[in-house]
């Protein structure tokens, strides 16, 4: 008996230790972690879509909570309001798993800047054609009170060609950040303003 | 005493060596070394378990009951694992991005378990994390070196930087799946010959 | 149809064991013998199957909504060895014949980081259940096969004259590394 009230004993007193470390560990240096993926997963497609340096940009970002979700924002300000925002959406629904995909608005001229792909898992040569910039180029200028389409389903937007999979998926992020910034404009500004 | 210490300390590197004299802890030696930064980084994240977990199970050998000896092993290890993982998410993001899954998967690296059980399991905190160092050393170097090999004649660069030259065409064989196996079995291969040569008896089977 | 690309994708192009280099010491040490491996096979069908389900429930339902990603390691490897015990107990009481058939492989499988690797891959996909279970199965049904057909290829090698200092694990690796060859031949289907 006082065998296996030891075995038990011993066990839980290194799990919870192991815990307790870990938790620690955690603490400590996730704000790091945060900042370190902040500037090497979204710092690059942050620097494409606002022409800036990411350290000027990474700054510059709120989170806004969505059912439990919290949404990045990055936005720049010119004259003191606030011109380009960049949301971070999820394009559903992509051949090798869900697209990460940074969306940028120009809310002075209310059109899209662009989308830029944060990352991936498409097949090479086919789905991962989406990071060419001739498939994004199709985003400049679109306005922002219209959803996007492809063209097979009636809209503005060619495919890439084989896989029509990864091209709605984008097309599906991109309309999921329109509406996010639609819905969510004052709330997204006021945290700006607060700043 | 010095004696011991001298012995383990050079043992995992030349009698032990993993993974080609301890034929453990292939998978990464495979995966991660398409280039000598990643081998190199991979094979320091597996040194700094190895030392570690070989002290804290050492010192804890008398405490833990021998049933649950394993579970405990594994508990100290994942634990460890998960330390380096944050470690390196927080200061060497793109090398732990390269890495992948392969960080957490130190966890089932058998040299890390196979030197707790043979090593540290019975011998004084001290020797074992001299024993861990050694071999995660060895180790560390092992994975250098295969990466080493496969970035220069497979890339045509060593750590990221030129070595032959504009003119060099990269055998890219070298660094996808196939050409990790060959570069591996060579080695092993080489390793059997230089041994046969020196007329030693070598443990590999 | 983009269950089946998944399958293709998981059996073939990605190999968990000739693409991914997962869970390669099992790999040398039971593929030997042909009936050996074919146990081996079976058996990380079976366990990897139910760890990802296992892992996958813990890491949507319990660490990803509390944020508590950083214990995944942790977590995952003891859901796997202590599903390795549970396995081994269950099938000795239930079926003696199964027992018979892969017991032995069991104990061995907590260190196949292709059980392991599988639960990781899901869990960075992020895959939906369906997805999940296609994903896991597809996999193990992978790694069996090329440990399978390997056996064969060192079944064949052990009567042939290999030199001295290729022996072993040395010729085992170079003809893996042929097979990994062959295999990337499906890299254009999906």
């Amino acid at each position: 008996m006082s065998e296996i009230i030891r075995m038990v004993v011993v066990l839980s007193v290194i799990a919870g230790f192991s815990a307790a470390a870990l938790t620690t560990a955690n603490i400590q240096l996730g704000p790091r972690v945060d900042a370190q993926i902040d500037l090497y997963v979204r710092g690059p497609a942050l620097e494409r879509l606002f022409h800036k340096p990411a350290k000027d940009v990474l700054g510059n970002k709120v989170v806004i909570d969505v059912d439990g979700v919290g949404i990045p924002v990055f936005y720049t300000l010119q004259d003191k309001v606030v011109s380009t925002l960049a949301i971070e959406a999820i394009g559903k629904g992509g051949f090798g798993g869900d697209l990460k995909l940074m969306v940028g608005i120009d809310l002075i001229k209310e059109r899209q800047t662009g989308i830029e792909v944060v990352s991936h898992s498409e097949t090479p040569g086919l789905g991962a054609r989406i990071v060419e910039i001739a498939f994004r180029r199709q985003w400049q200028g679109l306005p922002i009170d219209t959803p996007v389409a492809l063209t097979a389903d009636g809209g503005a937007i060619d495919a890439i060609s084989g896989a029509s999979t990864t091209s709605r998926a984008a097309v599906n992020g991109t309309n999921s950040a329109l509406d996010f910034v639609r819905e969510r404009k004052a709330e997204i500004l006021k945290l700006i303003a607060e700043r | 005493m010095q004696q011991k210490f001298t012995d383990v300390l050079t043992a995992g590197l030349w009698k032990r060596i993993p993974p080609f004299r301890l034929v453990l802890g292939l998978c990464p030696s495979l995966a991660v070394t398409m280039s000598a930064e990643n081998g190199l980084g991979m094979g320091l994240a597996t040194a700094f378990v190895v030392t570690l977990s070989n002290g804290a199970i050492s010192s804890l050998r008398n405490v833990i009951p021998a049933k649950v000896r394993i579970a405990s092993y594994i508990v100290v290890i994942a634990t460890l694992v998960s330390i380096v993982e944050i470690l390196m998410k927080a200061f060497f993001f793109p090398l732990s991005e390269q890495l992948g899954i392969y960080i957490p998967l130190i966890v089932v690296n058998c040299i890390v378990l196979g030197r707790a059980e043979a090593f540290a399991s019975k011998n004084p905190p001290f020797i074992s994390m001299v024993d861990g160092f050694s071999v995660g050393v060895g180790y560390a170097i092992s994975l250098t070196l295969i990466g080493s090999l496969r970035e220069i004649f497979g890339a045509g660069t060593w750590f990221g930087h030129l070595v032959f030259g504009e003119a060099f065409e990269p055998m890219s064989f070298l660094v996808s799946a196939p050409g990790a196996f060959m570069t591996i079995g060579t080695l092993l291969a080489l390793q059997n010959l230089f041994s046969r040569w020196r007329g030693e008896k070598f443990i590999q089977g | 149809m983009d269950l089946v690309y998944l399958a293709i994708s998981a059996t073939f192009v990605n190999n968990i064991l000739l693409a991914q280099y997962l869970g390669n010491c099992p790999f040398l040490g039971v593929s030997k013998k042909l009936e050996t491996a074919l146990g081996m096979a079976a058996a990380v069908i079976f366990v990897s199957v139910l760890a990802a389900t296992f892992t996958w429930m813990v890491s949507t339902y319990v660490l990803r909504p509390y944020g508590l990603e950083f214990l995944q390691t942790l977590t995952f490897i003891l859901i796997i060895a202590s599903l390795v015990q549970l396995v081994e107990i269950i099938m000795k009481k239930m079926s003696r014949t199964l027992y018979n058939a892969l017991g032995v492989y069991l104990p061995l499988i907590t260190t196949n980081c292709a059980v392991m690797g599988i639960a990781l891959l899901i869990a960075k996909k992020q895959l939906p259940f369906i997805e999940m279970l296609v994903f896991a199965c597809t996999s193990a049904v992978g790694y069996g096969l090329a440990l399978v057909l390997f056996a064969g290829h060192r079944e064949r090698l052990q009567i042939s004259a290999v030199p001295e200092s290729l022996q072993g694990t040395s010729i085992a690796l170079i003809t893996a590394g042929i097979m990994a060859l062959a295999f990337m031949g499906f890299k254009g289907m999906a």
